[in-house]
């Protein structure tokens, strides 16, 4: 075998990509349900780890979770609750199916409920963060910058002055504001963690890490409150310092505290309150939370936003677009006509998700420019939260459940043996019609198979049992490649052609056949993957795989034996 | 060299007229059993029709395989889960189809907690909910898929267009609708339950007998492109068929092993699915060779575009 082959590396890295990909798949498949139970105790972060990464099995093989949500059609007008259900439907299968291969299975009960279950999950509190919450999209002004400041100073000497009765008081004294706080900001915490959860970020647990000692802001006695904010809402245009700061992730839960005790409480005006980021950012090298100080009233509804898409504007910086028509337009026409300059918050469930300047006033479509640092993926992310915003009712989860498999545990044997005694067939029968052709063709199917579990565990696909069966025959058929080779090289063979000009003939006439058989699959799949939704959008990844993976062992794996092969006297095939 | 076949010269555009009027029947069967899926009086499985939901728990353990085996003699669609952290132990769901009528479902559910407290006296059985549920596979689910559908055939044409010719795509593209309505027509007629799993199965149908027609033009295109001056058309596209011959045996033989694993070993559950599939790789090979190829070669006779 000569080193210098592309051909040779090129698959042993398939084969060390693949093998790191499966790893996972492999570790959760001969873990024991006790051991499962054991990392739950011990590391629950690393089990989510594992469940995310390894192929899951479906409802009907190994069960799931099983939650029903209610729309509450009570916080609902009339017109809107006609197909409220239903597009609530669309919304959570898109909030779970984002790649179409979790095969979550999503109906209607009744009136006004819906059933999610989602397969291969062991932690029920898990299904929270998958589904969210009421999802509530709000568009909010900021208080202005003369008030802000003046809030802001009252604060200070609140906390000022809270210090200062804590430095005479005793320990006791210390301790109780503290629980009361931390008791105060529970309801609160949880749908903290759910929602950043949901955005994928894992910096919930900062006030565990972050002990935070009140000794070392004894220093700046003035205003230790503003001092731990960052004013980061300039506006360049009118050189005004709108009420958005930067927090130390490390300063935020002593922030909470400051902020949740009722003499700081009472400087704070009804209209307006103050709101976190949904996520943590890094900003010079410091990670830090944004703090806002909104107006409480709701300006603008989610609910309005269509065509939500992010993309690049024309210098090529992440943006999200978005339409608005009807009366939506003519809301948001009106609130940005008379608000240019200022900035505007994107709230979901109150927690800020974004704090776009308004330029202009916007009626039809408007573009969020994203902050200079962003990336695309946070455009994306807006993207998500802006059509998960859309919800247009709340919902609420009233009954979550682990259920187990759909089939029995004879009726998975039957299609699982079936499944591998179809395949040894497939493998005998080949290998007896082709000798040691057929052997490398089995070879090279094997390959095939495990390159196809190794991308459907990078996807975190979901196995159900017609997808084994699906695998094994789209298997069975990229063995097409290798008999339309064949066929050929003894076709060539029988004309008198040596071994060697009957491979490198077989090869070449056979590639027209299979380049178009596989382009034609490609484009199916590829339709079924753009405009199909669930399950179809799964079965379009797998065949799409399926088929690549077999262009690739037939005109790479096997062609490279053959190669070596050419220089044979007979051809076994 | 092991050969199931030899050279082979069978005339196989020969009996096109019978095959034309085979197929014509299965394709107005077809659309028969489509319209009858499409308006919900087929044989529609759980996923398509939606159905009744019991939520319910026994006072003293029962083995889900022993509810199954005790449901399933009666109601074989009907779809039992165990609920592991429920309020109460021993807790189940139990799926079944929705039944034609509210007065069928009414009987059905009262069947159902007949068997149960039947084989499960003492257990006494205690149903906490009982909900009827929608389909899991929704309209915009439905729409999505026939958007889909069509956007596949319309690249499919287009591509075919490019590496052959307009009328090559417009007839494969035909032809494996064929294939997939004369499957649906069949399924309507043997009644097996319409559902998820049989779309699939018609997915994966399309796409091979889709590649089973390419296979045959590719070998027309290129034995065109060799033999210019010589033969007619017709005789071309038969040689082509018959050159192709094993090819088409071969890789029909190592999918339809697989298929009969699953028929026959893989339980209720991969049945139908196995059995669209067997049917459907029996179709398809058939329309490659008596329908799609001498359709092109009729063509090709009224309006003579390669040899003139």
């Amino acid at each position: 075998m000569n080193l210098k082959n592309w051909r040779v590396w090129l698959t042993l890295l398939f084969i060390v990509v693949s093998v790191i990909a499966f790893w996972d798949t492999f570790k959760m498949w001969t873990m024991s349900p006790e051991d499962k139970l054991a990392l739950n105790e011990s590391d629950p972060s690393a089990l989510v780890k594992l469940e995310q990464s390894a192929i899951r099995l479906g409802l009907d093989l190994q069960g799931g979770i099983h939650v029903v949500l209610r729309v509450k059609m009570e916080e609902l007008d009339a017109p809107a609750r006609e197909d409220a259900i239903d597009r609530a439907i669309q919304i959570i299968r898109n909030r779970v199916d984002g790649l179409g291969v979790t095969e979550p299975q999503i109906q209607k009960q009744g009136n006004d409920r819906i059933i999610v279950d989602l397969p291969g999950y062991t932690d029920v509190s898990r299904a929270e963060e998958l589904i969210g919450q009421t999802a509530l999209l709000e568009f909010k002004l900021l208080e202005t910058p003369e008030n802000s400041n003046l809030i802001l100073t009252r604060i200070d000497s609140a906390v000022v002055k809270y210090r200062e009765t804590e430095k005479t008081g005793d320990t006791s004294a210390d301790k109780a504001p503290d629980s009361a706080a931390a008791k105060a900001d529970q309801p609160k915490k949880d749908t903290t963690d759910i929602l950043s959860e949901l955005m994928g970020d894992t910096s919930k647990d900062s006030a565990d890490q972050f002990a935070f000692d009140e000794s070392k802001d004894l220093t700046d006695n003035e205003n230790p409150f503003t001092t731990r904010l960052d004013p980061i809402l300039f506006n360049n245009r009118t050189g005004v310092n709108w009420p958005g700061y930067a927090v130390n992730r490390a300063d935020r839960p002593l922030i909470d505290k400051w902020l949740n005790l009722p003499q700081v409480q009472a400087q704070i005006p009804i209209d307006v309150r103050f709101a976190w980021s949904t996520r943590s950012e890094l900003r010079d090298q410091r990670q830090v939370y944004f703090l806002y100080l909104l107006k409480r009233k709701v300006q603008f509804l989610g609910k309005f936003l269509e065509g939500i898409n992010s993309g690049t504007d024309g210098y090529g910086a992440p943006v999200v677009n978005f339409s608005l028509s009807g009366d939506g337009a003519a809301l948001f026409g009106q609130l940005t006509g008379s608000n240019i300059d200022k900035p505007l918050a994107i709230t979901l469930d109150d927690k800020v998700e974004s704090s776009p300047f308004i330029n202009s006033k916007i009626r039809n479509n408007g573009q969020i420019t994203m902050g200079s640092s962003a990336t695309f993926e946070d455009a994306r992310n807006l993207e998500i939260v802006l059509k998960a915003g859309a919800l247009p009712a709340p919902v609420e989860i009233i009954e979550k459940n682990v259920v187990g498999a759909t089939l029995g545990a004879d009726s998975i044997r039957k299609g699982f043996t079936s499944s591998v005694i179809g395949l040894v067939l497939v493998l005998l029968y080949i290998g007896i019609y082709y000798r040691i052709s057929g052997v490398i063709a089995d070879i090279g199917l094997l390959f095939n198979i495990f390159f196809l579990l190794a991308v459907l565990a990078g996807f975190g696909a979901t196995l159900t049992m017609p997808g084994i069966a699906g695998i094994i025959l789209t298997i069975g058929m990229s063995l097409d490649s290798n008999i339309l080779i064949f066929e050929r090289i003894r076709e060539e063979l029988r004309t008198g052609k040596t071994v060697h000009a009957a491979i490198d003939a077989g090869y070449d006439r056979a590639f027209a056949a299979i380049f178009d058989t596989h382009v034609t699959t490609l484009i199916t799949a590829g339709a079924l993957f753009l405009l199909g939704s669930g399950p179809i959008k799964g079965f379009a990844v797998s065949l799409f795989w399926g088929v690549a993976i077999s262009l690739y062992t037939a005109y790479v794996i096997t062609k490279q034996i053959f190669d070596i092969r050419k220089s044979y006297k007979t051809l076994s095939i | 060299m092991f050969r199931l076949i030899g050279e082979t010269n069978i005339n196989f555009l020969s009996i096109r007229k019978v095959a034309y009027t085979v197929s014509s029947i299965l394709v107005a069967v077809g659309i028969f059993g489509l319209v009858m899926i499409m308006t919900g009086r087929a044989n529609l499985g759980i996923d398509f029709a939606g159905g009744v939901m019991i939520t319910g728990h026994f006072e003293k353990p029962v083995a889900i395989e022993d509810l199954r085996a005790a449901v399933h003699a009666e109601f074989s669609d009907v779809q039992i889960t165990d609920l592991k952290d429920f309020a109460k132990p021993n807790a189940f769901i139990i799926k079944t189809k929705r039944p034609e009528t509210e007065a069928e479902g009414e009987q059905k559910l009262r069947r159902l907690n007949q068997i149960i407290s039947e084989k499960f006296p003492d257990h006494n059985f205690i149903s906490v909910s009982e909900h009827v549920i929608g389909p899991a596979v929704g309209q915009t689910l439905r729409k999505d898929a026939q958007k889909a559908v069509l956007l596949s055939l319309l690249g499919i044409v287009l591509y075919l267009w490019i590496r052959f010719d307009f009328r090559s795509g417009i007839v494969a593209a035909m032809a494996t609708l064929h294939d997939t309505l004369v499957v649906l027509g069949l399924i309507y007629l043997t009644g097996i339950e319409f559902d998820l799993l049989i779309v699939t199965a018609l997915l994966t149908l399309a796409g091979y007998s889709l590649n089973d027609k390419v296979v045959i033009y590719d070998r027309i295109r290129e034995n065109l492109k060799r033999f210019r001056t010589r033969g007619e058309f017709a005789a071309t596209v038969n040689a082509s068929i018959n050159e192709v011959l094993s090819r088409t045996i071969n890789t029909g033989m190592t999918v339809l092993l697989v298929l009969g694993a699953l028929y026959f070993l893989g339980g209720e559950v991969l049945k139908g699915f196995a059995f669209s599939l067997l049917i459907g790789i029996i179709i398809g090979t058939y329309s490659s060779i008596f329908v799609a190829s001498p359709i092109v070669v009729e063509w090709e006779a009224r309006r003579p575009k390669r040899f003139k």
